[in-house]
């Protein structure tokens, strides 16, 4: 019986929260949240926030067109594995002391995993056989490696404080990084950690490909690049893809440097006098809500600003911004963290 | 429910491709400033798609010169079902002021079947937006089927 149980409420987690049902209101949402205020700088009325969803469905709708050059199977699975690793990935980002599957993976497995949706789509554009697709690809992987140097000494910084903190020497565990951030405060109010987490959200618009770093999929040059052959469903699922890659990455920010904020939501639900089960149902949602917001907000800041702000980087500039500026930020926090400050 | 969910919003994520057959520029530049700022298609779904196979509505501009022809056809289709063929300005319908040109082979009406005309020599951003919200029109019926 309990093993039927705890099935089905691991099917939940899979399905609805914090698994695919979440990720794909959540990552709409924030798309087209971040359509509205790129309008709004731009001084026009702008799509409504819904019109992601409304784009998915019409291209559900469409018919699917596999061009003759290209490999069917892979043309048409490719799409599929990225969406499904990033649903994985949104499973091990614990939402604040809610984690669902937090315990079974660290840091470690999330950077593997958020190489496979870009894979995906260079395999997707290898297998369309188009000479457009062939230009994207190889600057998409020039992206990847540019954002990936970052990433990881981000990614090491936040370790090493955490683990210096806990006595552990590097932490690479989220649940951990979790309970750290609930017990003595968000990781982002350390001064060491600033360039870190500044560092850590210009990865994020290199990441998911959008505005200016987005060289790879430039439509007004060749042709949006590794989707140019793709219609109907599969083009539903990168797109869906895309918005939930800002939903993953941002929320992904918010558990390592923003984490402080679910202890105060619990507090909240304990003043209350709430206890028990309900009380703990109650925080999840709660949990979820204060963690779109959040990543809504972070959203706004370092994709839809930047997009409306900038012209779009040819591909060399994207690699040299990330492996010097970008790099730098990080790096100074790690030397920081590494002297215990 | 889902297939009318689609219906739905097949009329309102309409994406443009945009094909120019010879056109004068005129129109090309026109068709622009329909997504700028100032008439703002963005808020009807519009989009401009840089692939064919992107495309719900394509857009072809100029009279339809005999080198441009078979591109024009073959990009057209490349395009996805349910799509909408909008010809703007009057030289895809008339040939207008090149028509009896040795290198014109139009109008486009002779080769596919156009959903909506747009005239005018450049027409306004106004008329071309009432063209394409027509266009969705069609759209959401050919969905609807
Ligand atoms: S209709 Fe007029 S403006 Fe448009 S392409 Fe023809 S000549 Fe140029």
């Amino acid at each position: 019986m309990s093993i039927i149980l705890s099935a089905l409420q691991y099917l939940g987690y899979i399905l609805i929260f914090p698994g695919f049902l979440f990720c794909f209101l959540g990552g709409m949402l924030l798309c087209g949240i971040d359509r509205k205020i790129v309008a709004k700088m731009q001084k026009r009325v702008g799509p409504p926030v819904l019109q992601p969803f409304y784009d998915f469905f019409k291209l559900c709708g469409k018919e699917t067109i596999v061009p003759a050059a290209a490999a069917k199977t892979t043309f048409l699975m490719a799409p599929l594995v990225g969406l499904a690793a990033l649903v994985v990935i949104q499973l091990f980002i614990p939402v604040f002391h809610f984690s669902a599957f937090s315990g079974m993976a660290d840091i470690i497995v999330i950077l593997y995993l958020l190489l496979i949706p870009a894979l995906s789509i260079i395999i997707g554009g290898a297998a369309s056989g188009s000479p457009y697709a062939g230009v994207g690809l190889s600057r998409e992987m020039v992206t990847v490696i540019a954002c990936e140097l970052p990433l990881v000494l981000v990614l090491l910084a936040v370790a090493k404080t955490v683990g210096s903190a806990l006595g552990t020497g590097l932490c690479f565990s989220l649940t951990e990084i979790a309970a750290y951030q609930a017990a003595n405060g968000s990781l982002i109010l350390r001064a060491s950690m600033i360039p870190a987490a500044l560092a850590f959200l210009l990865v994020i618009p290199g990441e998911t490909g959008n505005h200016p770093f987005d060289a790879a999929e430039a439509e007004t040059e060749i042709c949006e690049g590794m989707l140019a052959e793709y219609s109907g469903p599969p083009l539903a699922v990168y797109k869906l893809s895309h918005a939930i890659k800002m939903l993953t990455l941002t929320s992904l920010f918010v558990a390592l440097f923003l984490g402080g904020i679910g202890g105060k939501i619990v507090n909240i639900l304990a003043l209350l006098g709430l206890t028990g089960g309900a009380a703990g149902a109650l925080g999840v949602l709660l949990g979820a809500v204060v963690l779109f917001l959040l990543c809504a907000l972070i959203t706004i800041v370092c994709i839809s600003l930047v997009h409306a702000a900038t012209a779009r980087l040819k591909i060399e500039q994207i690699f040299k911004y990330y492996w010097t500026v970008v790099s730098a930020l990080a790096l100074m926090s790690l030397v920081l963290a590494w002297y215990g400050l | 429910m889902f297939k009318k969910l689609i219906a739905e919003s097949a009329a309102k994520s309409p994406w443009l491709f945009h094909i120019n057959a010879g056109s004068c520029n005129g129109c090309d530049i026109e068709l622009v400033s329909v997504l700028t700022p100032r008439y703002d298609a963005e808020r009807l779904g519009f989009k401009l798609a840089g692939s064919p196979r992107h495309a719900d509505i394509v857009v072809v501009t100029g009279p339809v010169t005999t080198q441009s022809l078979p591109r024009v056809l073959r990009a057209i289709s490349q395009v996805p079902e349910p799509r909408c063929i909008v010809t703007m300005g009057s030289c895809p319908q008339s040939g207008n002021v090149f028509r009896g040109s040795y290198s014109v082979a139009g109008p486009l009406s002779k080769y596919v079947h156009v959903d909506v005309d747009v005239a005018g020599c450049a027409p306004k951003p106004e008329a071309v937006i009432d063209g394409l919200a027509l266009a969705t029109k069609i759209l959401k019926e050919k969905r609807g089927r």
